[in-house]
């Protein structure tokens, strides 16, 4: 990746910025030492259509990690992704990214 | 012993009495549990989690969902119950519905149990101690995890789901 601060990327950070006026709120899935590895990854394909590569590695993080963020996007996407995920019996949480 | 075996878009499943029987029970003891809605009991906070740390958004998240999560995982565990029958063995074709139905009231009462016995990755890993007060608990625990796996097995030999691109 380029570090030199370009015009060029400057305008793309101001477009972003634009595009996005608030930060997207992000739904969190943290580690339990009961639910199967398998059916965490399955729950992530099922409730977000994610690829079985994408969802196993989130899986992963969340195992590795502690935690994991699996979906993010305007505070009602983020409430019905998490609210989901607790009927899945899934660990989640929603927080405002920094 | 319990099988779970893919057929024409559905899984076969297959309980033996004794199976079927301590499945019922479980079902029983946790719907018990969700109704009578005990506010701070580990369980019903591992089953109903706080979406936000901040109590004024979580209050109002809570307004939001309302009981729907109670409700959701009561129809599974009612959905299971009705699949169990009320005796003897099990032997019945799960559609694709029904087969959510079970992963959803296996993670819950599994859930409970784990959170019961104050399960950690240890315990989970730590080979069976018979002398251990909870080793019939914990051998429950991992029974209804096989099960799980292996329905996932079933639907896992299924064409899979569409798959979207990473974003």
């Amino acid at each position: 990746m380029n570090t030199t601060l370009t015009p060029d990327t400057v305008e793309e950070v101001e477009s972003v910025d634009e595009a996005i006026p608030d930060r997207p709120w992000l739904v969190i899935v943290w580690n339990d030492p009961i639910n199967l590895m398998s059916y965490v990854t399955f729950v992530f394909q099922k409730l977000f259509g994610y690829s079985l590569d994408k969802a196993t590695r989130l899986m992963l993080q969340v195992h590795n990690e502690g935690r994991s963020v699996v979906s993010s996007g305007p505070r009602e996407k983020a409430e019905l992704d998490c609210f989901r995920l607790h009927a899945h019996g899934l660990w989640a949480t929603i927080s405002k990214s920094s | 012993m319990a099988s779970f075996r893919p057929e024409s878009g559905m899984v076969m499943t297959q309980l033996e009495a004794h199976e079927a029987s301590l499945l019922r029970r479980l079902v029983g003891e946790l719907r018990e549990l969700l109704t009578a809605n005990l506010e701070g009991d580990p369980i019903n906070v591992r089953l109903f989690p706080d979406a936000y740390e901040e109590p004024s958004d979580q209050a109002k998240y809570r307004d939001l969902i309302g009981d729907g999560l109670h409700s959701l995982k009561l129809q599974a565990l009612d959905g299971m119950s009705h699949d169990l029958g009320t005796k003897g063995e099990m032997d019945k074709a799960l559609d694709e519905e029904g087969v959510n139905v079970w992963l959803t009231a296996l993670t819950d009462i599994r859930l409970a149990l784990g959170t019961r016995l104050d399960i950690s990755e240890e315990t989970m890993q730590a080979e069976p101690d018979p002398g251990d007060p909870d080793a019939g608990a914990l051998a429950v625990l991992h029974w209804l995890g096989w099960m799980q796996e292996s329905l996932l097995e079933a639907i896992n030999l299924r064409p899979n789901p569409t798959e979207e691109d990473d974003q």
